[in-house]
């Protein structure tokens, strides 16, 4: 009754989302050091500050750069079938979405410069209500995702 | 209908009523400071000028301003200066909506609002027609469609029936109107003008004010002070919600044709709002704080695919119904709802997790506050309050589902009860943090189309198994009451 969905996103996942977190989590570092001119302006200068802007920025960086994308690819999985599209994603907080085909209104598939470098899409899916989207799935999957669903979609409209 | 015509004249003296209340603030300053210049009121020339443009722009865009239905299509032709001609088909158009201004009401007349579905802001407003033509408007955009429909059901040999026939009719009584307005008072609302108002009670309450009132009305502390404050604006705030209830639900009435609810309310200006059946996803009834004692709450209902920019349509289907009769206007207006037993409810074990959960904020927040500020300890004080509030949403929260809708009851201020039929419910979420799945529980979200975006009804901690059997149903359709657990 309880079926998890079994099919894994494209492993090269873990590859493009480290270095999206490595590029972006530059931003973490820019508190401390904005800190650095800040202080020496107004002569308060504080080693001390510094470490605690810096090292925090440091643990996140980490973290986002190279535990998370793993723990997020394991835990992505999807399956769609001619009844529903399942969704399931999220390693602290576990979320499954099930959206039934016939509500499916299109689908679209992206791809920004990093998933392009990996030749990885993402699938773009939306119905009156909602988006959801089902990351790095490798080029031709991604087109073959579309393509069923947007089959499935028809076949069921047409049922109805 | 297929010759292009104008719009009554009145659209002018609409235009010019428009233009000077939406710059009504900017006009009263311009006069205000016209008034009591000492060189000749050279603002007031200004501000005549503005007013006599705006008058005759108005007199030349309704001048410009023809419209016709021709072949299926409502075609307009209008602007000055930038000519545009707007043609919408007939298939495209969902709602056709009337209101009655101000100006209107005067002359006799009703503005009309043609809405279609999806691609960009195209509607397209009439501000003045009569009602006779407007009536012309609707079939002439409409009736074709429904011969052509009803040919097909004269196949299946159903009877045909008009289609602006009206088959029921709701109406709420003045007494039902006076206790909508009294009961209206938004806390919302007050909380955020007496936030903004602290804002600014240094320049306002300063040691001279306090010393004034103090002199003026003997017998005042500083306790008594704050509390006649607090209460004026408490009585101020609930007097406009009263007035605005009263003004926007005057004379109301829901009809019942065929195809559509036709919806009709206000004093001043008159709304007709036209729902479709089938572009109804959801029905919300909300109890509102000081409406539940009464057993009497508010009926909405949530109506998709209208213009893009427009995030959700929620339309107030009846602005009061006592909870006993909303089976009886089920029946009689929604015949797909019903009001059903909910027996699915969060099980024991997620008692203290409700009891918990309006805490978290306040046991982060308190300890700031009380860092800054030396009451701020005060804050823990709301844990009482939150407290109570947690056992009242562990208590309302539930659900039930069969094989045409889900209801589910929820509180986050007040009760709220939606209805969605299982067709309508657009995507099924279930989340659970680790400390739910250690207890088996998972909180479900249930969105239904309303408006371009969605809207969402959830209920936390449930039994993870309730939340599969309600993605099973979605898909299934079965409800599948015997692999449920009685008590865990």
């Amino acid at each position: 009754m309880n079926v998890i969905p079994e099919t894994r996103i494209d492993r090269k996942a873990i590859k493009a989302w480290r270095l999206t977190a490595l590029i972006f989590g530059i931003f973490w570092f820019v508190p401390g050091i904005a800190y650095v001119p800040i202080s020496l302006e107004i002569n308060k200068f504080d080693p001390v500050v510094l470490l605690f802007l810096i090292v925090p920025g440091l643990i996140f960086y980490v973290l986002m750069g190279l535990f998370i994308p793993n723990l997020r690819w394991q835990r992505w999985r999807y399956d769609i079938n001619e009844d529903e599209i399942d969704l399931q994603r999220g390693f602290v907080f576990k979320t499954r979405t099930v959206v039934p085909i016939n509500r499916v209104q299109h689908v679209d598939t992206n791809q920004g410069p990093i998933y392009r470098r990996y030749k990885l899409s993402s699938v773009k899916i939306s119905t009156a209500a909602t988006t959801h989207e089902i990351p790095a799935l490798d080029d031709e999957t991604a087109a073959e995702v579309r393509n069923k669903i947007t089959q499935l979609v028809r076949q069921v409209k047409e049922d109805v | 209908m297929s010759e292009f015509r104008r719009q009554h004249w009145a659209a002018a003296v609409d235009k010019l009523f428009g233009a000077i209340k939406q710059n009504f603030i900017t006009f009263l300053i311009i006069a205000f400071v016209g008034t009591r210049q000492s060189d000749g009121g050279y603002f007031m020339y200004v501000l005549y000028a503005t007013i006599a443009l705006t008058f005759f722009s108005g007199i030349g865009s309704w001048y410009r301003f023809r419209f016709r239905v021709f072949e299926g299509e409502l075609q307009i032709k209008k602007g000055i200066f930038v000519r545009k001609n707007i043609f919408m088909s007939r298939e495209r158009i969902q709602v056709i909506d009337l209101t009655e201004g101000l100006v209107q009401r005067i002359f006799g007349l009703v503005k009309v609002e043609v809405k279609t579905a999806g691609g960009g802001t195209e509607s397209a407003t009439i501000n003045a027609i009569t009602f006779e033509e407007a009536e012309e408007l609707k079939r002439a955009l409409r009736t074709d469609k429904t011969v052509i429909e009803g040919e097909a059901v004269s196949d299946s040999d159903e009877a045909y029936v008009e289609e602006d026939e009206f088959i029921d009719e709701w109406k709420i009584s003045t007494k039902e109107l006076v206790m909508a307005a009294f009961t209206s008072g938004n806390f919302g609302l007050i909380a955020s003008i007496l936030g903004a108002l602290s804002g600014q009670m240094d320049a306002v309450i300063n040691d001279q004010s306090i010393e004034y009132v103090k002199n003026s009305l003997p017998g005042l502390n500083n306790v008594t002070l704050i509390i006649t404050v607090v209460i004026a604006i408490l009585v101020i705030s609930w007097t406009f919600s009263f007035l605005g209830v009263i003004f926007s639900y005057s004379d109301f009435s829901v009809k019942k044709t065929e195809k559509e609810l036709l919806i009709r309310s206000g004093l001043i200006e008159r709304k007709h709002i036209t729902i479709p059946f089938d572009r109804i996803q959801a029905v919300r009834f909300i109890e509102g704080v000081l409406r539940q004692p009464l057993g009497c709450g508010m009926l909405y209902v949530e109506s998709a695919g209208f213009e893009q920019n427009v995030k959700e349509r929620s339309i107030v289907l009846v602005p009061f119904i006592s909870k006993a009769k909303m089976q009886d206007f089920f029946d009689r207006f929604l015949t797909d709802f019903h009001i059903p037993e909910l027996d699915v409810t969060p099980p024991k074990k997620s008692f203290f997790r409700y009891l918990r959960r309006p805490n978290y904020l306040l046991l982060i927040a308190a300890p700031i506050a009380w860092y800054f500020w030396e009451l701020g300890w005060l804050l823990f004080l709301l844990m009482i309050p939150a407290t109570i509030l947690g056992f009242l949403r562990y208590n309302d929260a539930g659900l039930h589902f069969d094989s045409k809708m889900i209801a589910m009851q929820f509180r986050n201020f007040n009760r709220k009860t939606a209805f969605i039929r299982r067709k309508r419910v657009q995507v099924i979420e279930e989340s659970t943090n680790p400390f739910q799945a250690r207890k088996n529980l998972s909180s479900l979200t249930v969105t239904a189309a309303s408006g371009a975006k969605g809207i969402g009804f959830s209920i936390n901690d449930l039994r993870s198994d309730d939340v599969s059997r309600i993605r099973e149903w979605l898909i299934s359709g079965e409800t599948d009451y015997v692999t449920s657990p009685t008590e865990s």
